[in-house]
């Protein structure tokens, strides 16, 4: 008769023990994530011209901005003015390029194109609402009058910069 | 519904995985063990499998670097991992230490040709934070 009555205490005891409340914890903390979504390659639609626009045969760049909490960062994003990399040029450059609001998490984030402030190479978005911005971004790169790129490998670089408020 | 979660796994591993992130978005400066020096922590997170290293720097209200001290300048943070760094400034230099950034070096043999380069700049001037 003892060993029943062991049992069934040693069972309380164990029940009492699985139901221990299991806390999970967690918080959102301010942060700004910056994903580069699509790195974007240059199509060389004629001998003069690098482009990242799908209609002369590049890949746009494509970055997305996460910000956890609303209305404290900046984003900042510079189209290139120079190759990082490139063959011996002797003549000059030409570079136009821009930064457009693609998708978006959130339909207030249509705002930001409205919004968004530009000044040299340099696109600058307030990031009002929590959320995801994809932002695409384009750069052409056309040489000299008339002349062709010398033959080789060519790369720009892209700043993407979240800046706190 | 079998396939379509296998669609999801399948998009979630083709995905390719390239954040940085950096916390806290606040950082406040406290007095450090070394006498004349004020003191940070924070942490980046690298999520970017084309970027192993972060270069720290930190700036004045419009952007002139100020001089700061750090276990490393430049930071090895290898893929999926997080690294926290301690940013230490002089005392009277904590007032212009406004940002501090991390930005992300890129390789050179990189297969793309435009690349993207990432920076976050944390702020240390909100009075509200502090």
């Amino acid at each position: 008769m003892k060993r029943p009555s062991i049992y069934a205490a040693a069972l309380l005891l164990s029940v009492s023990a699985s139901a221990e409340e299991a806390v999970i914890e967690g918080n959102v903390q301010s942060k700004c994530i910056i994903n580069t979504d699509v790195n974007g390659v240059y199509g060389n639609p004629a001998p003069d011209k690098l482009s990242t626009l799908s209609t002369d045969g590049g890949v746009e760049p494509v970055i997305r901005f996460d910000v956890a909490v609303a209305d404290y960062y900046l984003a900042r994003i510079t189209t290139p003015t120079g190759f990082s990399t490139s063959p011996s040029l002797s003549d000059t450059v030409t570079w136009t390029g821009s930064t457009s609001v693609g998708e978006v998490s959130d339909t207030g984030m249509s705002a930001y194109s409205t919004n968004k402030v530009t000044y040299d190479a340099t696109t600058e978005f307030d990031l009002t609402i929590a959320g995801s911005t994809w932002f695409n971004v384009s750069s052409v790169a056309e040489y000299g009058y008339g002349r062709a790129l010398p033959g080789g490998t060519y790369r720009s670089v892209v700043q993407a910069e979240c800046i706190a408020k | 519904m079998r396939i379509l979660l296998c669609i999801v796994a399948l998009l979630g591993i083709s995905l390719p995985a390239v954040a940085h992130e950096m916390t806290p978005t606040y950082p406040t400066f406290s007095p450090s063990y070394v006498n004349g020096l004020a003191s940070t922590k924070m942490s980046v997170f690298n999520a970017r499998d084309d970027v192993d290293f972060y270069e720290v720097a930190v700036y004045n209200p419009v952007w002139e670097p100020v001089p700061f001290a750090a276990t490393d300048k430049i930071l090895h943070v290898p893929f999926a991992e997080k690294k926290s760094f301690d940013v230490y400034v002089r005392d009277e230099d904590i007032a212009r230490a406004v940002y501090i950034c991390t930005l992300s070096k890129l390789r050179s043999d990189k297969p793309s040709n435009a690349i993207i380069s990432s920076k976050i700049c944390s702020r240390t001037d909100r009075a509200e934070f502090r």
